[in-house]
């Protein structure tokens, strides 16, 4: 058997989600440092590219963590009339962020 | 009003507030500006502090503070705070070197005067 | 010797009187003296901060003014650019000395962009040196995402409503360029000629580019 067919990732190694998924952006309410601002909290958006490589998450990297647990982030993007209850725009209007994996699940 | 929105919410965690109009203003930077930034890049570079770290520092002055310092204010005493946790600076020999920085200061400006 | 005052911060207040113009205030006294322990413990070198100094002063509009006018008429290069924004930079010696990452979002007669920082200041330094007051501070952070239009508008940009307008908030890694849309009457310009009407405010995104645009102290070589 070729030897390429039977390679296997570590865990957290290849993406969770690619483009064109529907993603939910945890209720999750951390205190101390965060990067995931509250207005986004609970919405679900649509994951429009993965960022390469795999990177150190940066809310951890804020304590002085400087390596270890790489995983994803993901540009996603969001709807501003949903986000936003008295939004004045147009119905297409989105939001564009970046958010690390352990953020997101499937919507 | 709810202690918990105050632990929860970072004070610069304003994406959707109420504010004012959008005032252009812009400044050329002071060279001790410059030299903040600066020394920003370098402590990242040598991962010293990195920038993360200065974000959380700076989100650690607390609301009072982030609204009464201008930017490279809330750097400069963040990465004061940082160093004294990391233990690389003590507040004691800060104290010691601004007073001598100060008195330099002075003296080169009563040469100067 | 002091540059015009200082509006870094949110809330109006009643100023100290003016100091002496040479007489260094308690902040950069702060900085002199991390600088020197730091200096003092080997930690840093002195040289370090010189050359950091010389490489944002090296990073200004005009870089990114003519990675825009590049992508403007070389159609190859563009698509290079918007496959991977940082890659495309670094073909003409762009480097990223923070070692972050770069979209670059092309408007188009569809969709507008426009971008932000909503958590701090967050901007695409390597490429268009430092962001202006006005990114940082509190009105344009926190109303960009919700209200982008009005936000738009007191630019004196008014975008109609069958474009789309993408609002970029950045939080990690990525920064972000925009691309502004060519203004008619720019056939046949040299990159260099269509550099000169491109101005840091249009690659935030809040203002269009046109052929009227001065060549402005943003567009100046610090």
């Amino acid at each position: 058997m070729n030897a390429l067919a039977t390679i296997l990732p570590a865990l957290d190694e290849l993406p969770a989600f690619a483009p064109g998924d529907r993603v939910h952006v945890l209720n999750r309410a951390p205190i101390g440092h965060y990067r995931v601002p509250i207005y986004l909290r609970g919405h679900v958006g649509t994951v429009v590219k993965v960022i390469e490589p795999s990177m150190i998450d940066n809310e951890e990297e804020g304590y002085g963590r400087n390596a270890g647990g790489k995983r994803h982030y993901y540009r996603v993007a969001l709807p501003l009339p949903k986000l936003w209850p008295h939004y004045q725009g147009a119905p297409r209007d989105e939001l564009h962020v970046e958010i690390f994996e352990t953020w997101l699940e499937r919507a | 009003m709810a202690t918990e929105d105050f632990v929860s919410r970072l004070p610069n965690d304003i994406g959707g507030f109420e504010a004012g109009s959008v005032m252009r203003v812009e400044h050329v930077l002071e060279p001790w500006e410059k030299r903040c930034h600066a020394l920003a890049d370098v402590l990242d570079f040598k991962k010293i502090i990195n920038t993360e770290e200065k974000r959380k520092g700076v989100e650690a002055l607390g609301e009072t503070l982030i609204g009464k310092l201008p930017y490279y204010e809330r750097w400069i005493v963040a990465f004061a705070n940082i160093l004294f946790t990391k233990t690389i600076v003590s507040p004691t020999e800060l104290a010691e070197k601004m007073a001598e920085v100060e008195a330099r200061f002075a003296e080169q400006a009563a040469e100067a005067g | 010797m002091a540059g015009p005052h200082n509006h870094g911060h949110d809330h109006d207040h009643s100023h100290d009187p003016i100091e002496m113009a040479d007489v260094p205030g308690y902040y950069e006294v702060m900085e002199t003296a991390i600088r020197e322990l730091l200096i003092d413990k080997g930690l840093i070198a002195a040289n370090d901060i010189r050359r950091q100094i010389d490489v944002l002063d090296s990073r200004t509009p005009a870089v990114g003014a003519q990675v825009v006018a590049r992508a403007w008429t070389d159609s190859a290069f563009k698509e290079r650019l918007l496959a991977d924004g940082r890659a495309g930079c670094e073909e003409l010696g762009i480097t990223f000395y923070d070692d972050t990452q770069l979209i670059v979002l092309e408007n188009t007669e569809q969709v507008h962009n426009l971008i932000v920082c909503t958590l701090c200041s967050c901007y695409p330094r390597p490429v268009l040196g430092l962001p202006p007051d006005w990114y940082k501070l509190k009105p344009y952070r926190a109303r960009a995402v919700s209200e982008p239009r009005k936000v738009l508008a007191e630019f004196g940009t008014v975008i109609r409503d069958d474009v789309e307008i993408r609002v970029s908030d950045s939080t990690a890694v990525v920064r972000y360029l925009v691309l502004p849309r060519r203004p008619a009457g720019t056939e046949g310009w040299s990159v260099d000629a269509l550099a000169a009407i491109v101005t840091r405010d249009a690659m935030i995104g809040v203002i269009p580019v046109t052929v009227e645009s001065p060549l402005t102290l943003e567009n100046e070589a610090a």
